[in-house]
């Protein structure tokens, strides 16, 4: 290809602009030190999905709410810096982290080998079974029981991917969060969904004529915070501050208050190592 | 540049994308011939049709524009699930974006219809054609050619608006992006591949609609020139 002789020097010109501005525009933090940023900015960015009740809502004063925000708050509170929240869902979590948008993720967050390998968890807050559900009059007691049925699950969560696994006989509907999932049950679309325990109250609560009850329980994870890899002493911060609020039971006052369970902090803090 | 691009995914997950691709084409190609027979429907009842059906069409027309399509989507999978009308996610999606197509096209086919001149309808009643003949010949198929290039523009859109319907989990090319971007984490690469597929997609569909364009049109065919 000939380029005009006119035409080099502004090309020239623009990629060398274009090689300067490029990793300021796509947030290069190699070198940055998140924990410090967070204090020099007075300010912590911690993403949580505010359509997850009882972890993350907004409440009839439309403020967020929840034992996730609760939890951001008072990592914030005792960090000695400002909250921001930032509103995600599910399926953008992660990349919410990879791209720079979020410093933590707090949000229904499973300790997974996969996600493992693109971000860094601390020790789990709480634990969090995942089962499958559905109507009082459904028999379903193993996997098979669901063959042929239609399945309801949240894109990318890891009952989707345990669904996948092991339910190859079931037919899975994706939907791209709980509270379109919770609809779809409540209207009617779907009479089985796989989903975290805690979530049941409030998905039967939308319509009471159809009640959901857990039928299998498929595993338990860990819920834990996520934040960018290489980021030792934030790691050890959050760490620290997570055994902390485990130990002096605050943690488990916040879960309480939501989900009017009572966790089992020995069990977590042998989990974390 | 911190972030290092990595397409590896492809090569095992490529078929999830031909496979969105294809539903979104079904979906479209369904919606698209639906929604045009609808609209062309309600744009003669709106120029030809008495007081109390033109008031009708133009209730639908006003009420499908001027509210979102993702909020006539739920409409019709959730609330017409709640009445007890169960319709799988691909069905509601082709109702509503049919509905929605019948809509605008309503409003681009009346602006065709209305510019045929009311001495073409004379010419045709001298010659002796009948009122069907007259409407299929003389006003439809020139209305038709008039406004193509504003039809043509409104299918491909629509097909660029079905991306939407990932929202009541009918598995196209969005939701299949959502997926395997949920598995893979390669949210950036797997963006721009469904970026690059739906660039794909509007080509294709304009080549489709200038070639349909062709076959339609004799006048085009002819001479090369639009009406």
């Amino acid at each position: 290809m000939k380029l005009a002789a006119w035409l080099r020097p502004i090309l020239g010109a623009a990629f060398a602009v274009l090689a300067v501005v490029a990793p300021v525009a796509f947030g290069a933090t190699a070198q940055a030190d998140t924990l410090d940023d967070i204090k020099k900015a007075g300010k912590i960015r911690i993403a949580i999905d505010l359509a997850i009740p009882p972890f993350g809502m907004t409440d009839e004063k439309m403020q967020p709410a929840g034992s996730d925000v609760d939890l951001a708050r008072l990592l914030a509170k005792d960090l000695g810096v400002q909250l921001e929240i930032v509103t995600t869902t599910g399926p953008t979590r992660i990349p919410f982290l990879q791209t720079n948008k979020a410093d933590l993720v707090v949000s229904t967050l499973s300790i997974t080998p996969d996600r493992a390998k693109v971000i860094d968890f601390t020790i789990p807050y709480a634990d969090h079974p995942s089962v499958i559900a559905g109507l009082k009059t459904a028999t379903i007691k193993q996997m098979s029981d669901l063959d042929g049925k239609k399945v309801a699950v949240v894109r990318g969560t890891t009952q989707d991917a345990d669904l996948t696994r092991q339910a190859k006989g079931a037919q899975l509907i994706r939907y791209e969060d709980d509270a379109t999932m919770a609809l779809a049950f409540a209207s009617g679309q779907v009479d089985i969904i796989a989903t975290a325990r805690s979530l049941l109250p409030a998905i039967s609560k939308k319509n009471p004529a159809r009640t959901l009850e857990p039928k299998i329980t498929m595993q338990t994870n860990y819920l834990a915070i996520g934040m960018r890899k290489d980021e030792p002493k934030l790691l050890a911060w959050v760490n620290d501050w997570v055994r902390t609020n485990l130990q002096n039971g605050k943690l488990i006052a916040i879960y309480k208050t939501h989900h009017g369970i009572d966790i089992d902090p020995a069990m977590l803090l042998k989990a974390g190592g | 540049m911190s972030y290092k691009f990595d397409f590896e995914f492809l090569a095992e997950r490529w078929p999830d994308f031909v496979a969105g691709a294809w539903l979104t084409i079904q979906l479209t190609v369904a919606s698209i011939a639906l929604g045009f027979l609808l609209g062309t429907v309600c744009a003669l009842a709106r120029v030809y049709g008495g007081p109390a059906v033109r008031r009708v069409v133009g209730v639908y027309v006003e009420a499908i524009r001027n509210t979102p399509l993702l909020i006539q989507i739920f409409i019709v999978y959730f609330g017409l699930s709640s009445l007890g009308l169960k319709l799988s996610a691909e069905v509601s999606a082709i109702v509503a974006l049919t509905v929605n197509m019948g809509a605008y096209t309503t409003e681009i086919m009346r602006a065709g219809i209305q510019s045929i001149q009311r001495t073409q309808l004379e010419a045709a009643d001298c010659l002796g054609l009948t009122k069907l003949q007259t409407i299929l010949h003389v006003v439809l198929l020139p209305a038709m050619e008039r406004v193509y290039p504003a039809l043509s523009s409104q299918f491909v859109l629509l097909m660029l608006a079905s991306s939407i319907t990932s929202q009541i989990s009918a598995e196209e090319l969005t939701a299949t992006a959502n997926l395997v971007q949920s598995d893979t984490y390669r949210s950036f690469e797997v963006y721009v591949i469904v970026a690059v597929v739906y660039l794909a997609l509007s080509a294709l569909y304009r080549f489709a609609l200038w070639a349909i364009g062709l076959v339609l049109f004799e006048r085009r065919r002819k001479l090369g020139t639009p009406l």
